[in-house]
């Protein structure tokens, strides 16, 4: 190719492209409509600098793309590790065979040993069970459950824990939260126009019971994608869940108000078919929008024949300013009796109103002796009458207005126009329609049963059963990295969301491979899981490193011991509530407080959502575009991208927080309340509870030392002397819920 | 918000740590980066001042957000044609996508008169700023893609309607870094939460010290508009000093015992910078200081201008101490510069609010010398169009053809760039798209927008995407 290449960007109005012409020869001309010069494209934009010979090659070069293959399908491409069928290794031999608790530790230990490392001692009890607790419910122990770890001495005590923490109901209110960040959930739209998804908390819910619940994760699958199609069980409630499952479909962001419906549509099964790609199949999808993926085996053919099944899906209802997404009822027995019950109140009310006018006009009628009645009749009632005329209307008015609503969910269901075949979008473009391709699954992950797409069906079930094939290459394997990057801070594929070409190769292969078939083999069970990588001794490890580790593997890929962890935003939320005693434990239910598809903000800025609610965090609302500051702060994800790796980043607006937030400052004097309630007046006392409580440890003796020299200092400093003790108290609380100590677990 | 990687546990050399010490406002939340690369300064702290990669004509961007789409035909682009043929319809094609439906052709309701040395016309409704014309820079040429305030905003904003992406003063901070340690580079003042909201000053997969801070919201007076956070409300400084000694303590011991561990060493540093920006926060805003003729310049003294006057004075101030990218928004938490009818009355408040505390800057820049290397941008997210609506006092939405201006900065001075048709609806000459405008604006910052990339979940990024025309044209 030309290495001289110039790119020539003009419009051309009536289609509204973009195009890059080569010049002087014409040997590559690239279109991208201007309604899709989106990111999507931007993998174009490593071509195109490669095809300049510019230094931003680079992009390319990492990923291997090699001018000569011709991508999208080529058997090349095809070859690539994370589209072959899974390996069925065996744990492998290591010298430290007492090391190995757990096969998972056999494979660990290998990679230590090629490298010359060696894994670190094991953790301490209390930084263990703090680091499980954390880890499995999202809370830190009370002092109890680190007092009864503590004394116990039998073998599987940390067993027992585990065991104890996955039981919990809390538990899915952690892992549940995990998924949620993989399924971009929020309770608002966000985007252009922003409206509440005053339904979206019954998905949250959902999944927080799936977890509970441990559900299979195949059947996750195939209800998120299909749950309206599964047969129907014999229980009404069976149904409701799974219409209540599709909430994965319909919780994206749309441009609600996007005057070029064609395109809001297809934007929005772009969303959709991007979010599937990125969180049940760690596959960029959406790159072939436009053009053959650059970089991974997904053609645009591949592409439109998923479009076709999500275009003969319907998410929306109505497409005019403000858009409306689809919601079905998920009533039971009882909520239609409860709505029968409401209509008939009203109706008798109408008719007792009906019947109150028709005997006033009568009597009347009757006294003014005439046949027909004046123009407006109640201003001549007599006073009684029109009193009990407004009596009952204003108690019609009432029961309308807290006439209970069905329950609805927001999903999908079938489209009335099933579409066999769906043109490729030259470019992107709705506007430039190509040949026609059938319903289909992107070609590179054939498996031995490929689907067949009734006439009827949009064909979601039939996809949704691919995607959930024990043989299918990437679905296990996705979703088992997923848990170990929960676990351990870095996925065996460190870029979760992304197994192709431009994500990174896995640090250890074959236990990938271990742990998807053995998932697989436990029935998807996501709680055997954990068990499992808990068990072990690598999750076991103390996260002091040794000297060699430091040079040899600075990044820990290769797990000499456990990475230090930041706690999440949710964690520093909650563990400051519930070290204050005033966490709120109650589960489930509707908790943003806005009515459905009401205006967040329209031309205001008035944002009426409170955070202030002493609810566990995941249940606090989720505004897209005007996150909770805390979350925003603590890296929260951004709730329009499916994620599966949060960062945990170090600014001083966090320090902000700690220090001057209304909420800090709230819980550090509640906390200091508790002190002095449950130790009395005593400081060493205090202290020591204090500490136990902060950090499952008592204070050591200089620290308690520190801490009497500030309680002195700020008491002297304190003009009020009626308040300085709780003043010094609050402050010193404060400075244990801000120390590092509180939000890195070792 | 970031997709990247969790790489704090990774133990990182005693060497790093300290340099990483000396770090400013934002430093270590380029954490991602340390894995793929050994870690380079500009890493360890992202806000670190970065030496432009092209010669710099600006060292720092104002923009003067006007929300609501400003008209251009009321404002800097009288259109003869559309005097002439009021009331009839218009001749030629409409949009294929529209956002309402319009009549017929509608002259300003306001005259234009020519100004300054230059001669560029004016309306009626800028007198004040018709006095600075002669440092202006108007482009006539403007267009988007989309005709709703949600998309056009967040395409102005971030060069994306549909997807979330860095905005553009993101981008600058992490092209550039910021001239002052102590207070964040890019900072949004009184911006509205409407319209892709926080995206609109998101760093989306940036790392996040490149997030603008916003000072209040459009709902807020700008008198009462404070970073979140800044101020506590129990304690003396005193008192938290002596808190803040404990905590060091503490953290210092914590770190001693878990070993070297450089997120633990930066949230350590965190809690002293953000100690500083405490003070330096609320110095930059406090405009006690400023002479009267200043206050009076930037209309201060007026309750119709108060509160913009004030935006624009502390945007001023902000310039002065090396803030890098700051953004003024005009919304009144309501319909802003949107008359789909109402427009005679809408837009003369409208423009009356923002005059003489736009020309104050503009003065008051000049005159400091600031304005040579300032880069001033006003406008909307789109125009508006030819066409009426609202009972033949308003127009709708028009992203195919409106007028920015640019000043200061390396900008030809009182000039005009490109042109609308004959009746303003669509740009006809010189097009420079929303992607055209932030490639300039990153050029004029000395830095090449195909250059200035970031690599998320394995590809480049950039704020002009696949497009992006330098306008040299209006390099002075």
């Amino acid at each position: 190719m030309d290495a001289r290449l110039l790119v020539n960007v003009h419009r051309q109005e009536s289609a509204g492209f973009l195009e890059f012409r080569s010049l002087p020869s014409v040997s590559m001309i690239v279109s991208v409509p201007c309604h899709f010069r989106s990111a999507l494209c931007a993998c174009l934009l490593a071509c195109v600098a490669w095809a300049r010979g510019s230094t931003t090659a680079e992009g390319a070069a990492i990923a291997g793309f090699n001018a000569s293959s011709k991508l999208g399908d080529s058997t090349d491409a095809r070859a690539f590790w994370s589209f072959q069928p899974m390996t069925r290794p065996e744990p492998p031999a290591t010298s430290q065979s007492a090391w190995v608790r757990s096969p998972v530790d056999a494979f660990i230990l290998k990679k230590l040993e090629e490298k010359r490392l060696k894994p670190a001692a094991p953790a301490n009890r209390r930084a263990l069970i703090r680091r499980a607790t954390f880890d499995l419910i999202g809370l830190p122990p009370t002092p109890a459950e680190v007092d009864a770890f503590l004394a116990d001495r039998s073998a599987n005590a940390f067993e027992k824990v585990v065991d104890r923490l996955l039981a919990s109901p809390h538990y899915g209110e952690r892992w549940g939260r995990h998924w949620l960040d993989v399924v971009r959930y929020a309770d608002s739209n966000g985007l252009d126009e922003n409206v509440a998804f005053g339904n979206a908390w019954r998905y949250r819910d959902y999944v927080i019971r799936v977890f509970n619940n441990d559900k299979r994760y195949d059947q996750f699958v195939l209800e998120q994608l299909a749950g309206d199609l599964l047969p129907d069980g014999a229980n009404a409630d069976g149904r409701t869940e799974r219409l209540t499952a599709l909430g994965f479909l319909c919780i994206g962001p749309k441009l609600l108000a996007e005057p070029d419906k064609v395109k809001l549509e297809m934007d929005m099964i772009d969303e959709q078919i991007e979010t599937l790609g990125r969180a049940l199949l760690g596959t960029t999808l959406g790159c072939a929008r436009c053009h053959d993926h650059k970089f991974d085996p997904i053609s645009t053919e591949d592409y439109y024949a998923l479009a076709a099944i999500f275009k003969s899906t319907q998410t929306m209802d109505d497409l005019k300013t403000i858009a409306k997404w689809h919601e079905p009822v998920v009533a039971r027995a009882e909520d239609y009796r409860v709505q029968a019950e409401s209509d008939q109140r009203v109706a008798s009310q109408r008719l007792a109103i009906a019947n109150s006018v028709s005997e006033a006009n009568r009597r009347l009628l009757a006294a003014r002796g005439t046949n027909g009645l004046p123009q407006d009749p109640e201003k001549l009632y007599p006073s009684n009458t029109l009193a009990s005329l407004e009596r009952l209307r204003a108690g019609l008015k009432k029961m309308e207005e807290e006439a209970p609503e069905l329950p609805t969910t927001m999903g999908v269901t079938e489209a009335t126009n099933i579409l066999s075949s769906l043109p490729v979008h030259i470019r992107g473009s709705h506007l430039a329609l190509g040949k026609p391709v059938a319903r289909g699954v992107p070609r590179a992950m054939t498996l031995a049963r490929s689907p067949q797409f009734g006439e009827r069906q949009s064909g979601r079930l039939e996809l949704a059963r691919w995607i959930a094939d024990p043989e299918h290459p990437l679905t296990a394997r996705v979703m088992v990295n997923r848990i170990w990057r929960w676990h351990f801070g870095r996925g065996l594929v460190a870029s979760t969301d992304n197994f192709g070409r431009l994500g990174e190769s896995p640090s250890h292969p074959e236990l990938l491979d271990w742990l998807a078939r053995r998932f697989i083999a436990d029935g998807w069970s996501v709680k055997s899981m954990h068990r499992l990588m808990m068990l072990s001794s690598v999750y076991q490890m103390s996260a002091q490193a040794e000297r060699e580790a430091e040079s040899v593997d600075a990044e820990n890929r290769f797990l000499s011991h456990f990475s230090v962890r930041r706690l999440e935003a949710e964690e520093i939320r909650d563990a400051l509530l519930f070290v204050s005693g005033g966490l709120d434990f109650t589960q489930g239910g509707k908790t943003i407080p806005l009515k459905n598809r009401e205006f967040v903000f329209n031309h205001t800025s008035k944002d009426n959502t409170r955070y202030d609610a002493p609810r566990r965090a995941v249940y606090l609302p989720v505004i897209r575009n005007h996150l909770y500051d805390l979350f925003e702060q603590f890296d929260y994800p951004d709730p329009a991208v499916p994620t599966g790796n949060r960062g945990a980043t170090v600014v001083a607006p966090q320090a902000l927080l700690m220090m001057n937030s209304e909420l800090v400052g709230q819980e550090a004097r509640r906390f200091a309340e508790r002190v002095a309630a449950e130790a009395g007046a005593n400081d060493a006392r205090r202290l020591n509870s204090a500490y136990i409580l902060a950090y499952g440890r008592p204070p050591a003796s200089e620290e308690r030392r520190k801490a009497e020299r500030f309680l002195a200092v700020f008491r002297a400093g304190v003009a009020d002397a009626s308040s300085a003790r709780a003043d010094a108290w609050a402050a010193l609380c404060q400075t244990l819920m801000a120390a590092n100590e509180f939000i890195y677990l070792n | 918000m970031n997709t990247f990687g969790l790489r704090f546990g990774a133990r990182i050399s005693r060497r790093t740590l300290l340099t990483g010490s000396a770090a400013g406002f934002g430093w270590l939340a380029a954490s991602a980066l340390m894995a793929e690369n050994a870690p380079s300064r500009s890493q360890i702290n992202p806000l670190a001042v970065k030496p432009s990669p092209l010669p710099p004509r600006a060292k720092r961007v104002i923009f003067l957000f006007m929300k609501g789409g400003p008209s251009h035909l009321d404002t800097f682009d009288p259109k003869p044609l559309l005097d002439r043929d009021d009331g009839k319809p218009f001749p030629g094609q409409k949009p294929r996508v529209q956002f309402a439906a319009t009549g017929a052709l509608l002259k300003s309701p306001w005259a234009f008169r020519n100004h300054g040395r230059s001669g560029l016309p004016v309306s009626e409704l800028f007198p004040h700023v018709a006095r600075c014309v002669d440092d202006l820079c108007v482009v006539r040429s403007l267009h988007g893609t989309n005709a709703a305030h949600g998309g056009a905003v967040l395409k102005l904003h971030t060069g994306s309607d549909n997807f979330i992406r860095p905005s553009m003063g993101s981008w600058i901070s992490y092209g550039l870094g910021s001239e002052n340690q102590n207070l964040p580079g890019f900072i949004t003042i009184c911006p509205t939460f409407a319209h892709g909201g926080a995206n609109n000053w998101g760093a989306a997969f940036l790392p996040a010290a490149h997030q603008g801070t916003p000072l209040g919201n459009a709902t807020v007076p700008a008198a009462d508009a404070v970073v979140r956070h800044i101020r506590n409300p129990r304690l003396s400084v005193s008192q938290q000093r002596t808190q803040l000694d404990l905590l060091a303590e503490m953290n210092r011991a914590h770190l001693r015992q878990s070993g070297p561990n450089l997120a633990l060493e930066g949230r350590l540093n965190s809690f002293e910078l953000a100690f500083r920006m405490q003070m330096a926060m609320p110095e930059a805003q406090d405009i006690s200081g400023e002479s009267d003729a200043i206050r009076r310049l930037y209309g201060l003294d007026d309750k119709v201008t108060e509160n913009f006057g004030r935006q624009c004075l502390m945007a001023r101030r902000f310039a002065e101490r090396g803030v890098r990218f700051i953004q003024v928004t005009h919304s009144d938490g309501d319909v802003q510069w949107d008359q789909h009818g109402n427009l005679r009355k809408g837009h003369a408040k409208n423009a009356a609010e923002v005059d003489k505390p736009i020309a104050g800057l503009l003065r008051d820049l000049k005159a400091t010398g600031l304005l040579e290397d300032t880069l001033v941008v006003w406008g909307g997210e789109f125009g508006r169009t030819p066409a009426a609506e609202g009972g033949r006092d308003g127009r709708d939405h028009n992203p195919e053809g409106f007028t920015m201006w640019l000043a200061g900065g390396g900008v030809k001075p009182g000039t005009a760039y490109g042109a609308t048709d004959d009746y303003g609806w669509f740009a006809a000459e010189d097009k420079v798209h929303i992607h055209d405008l932030h490639a300039t604006v990153l050029a004029l910052l000395g830095l090449d927008h195909e250059k200035l990339t970031y690599r998320h979940a394995g590809r480049d990024f950039r704020l002009t995407d696949v497009s992006g025309r330098v306008v040299r044209d209006i390099f002075s």
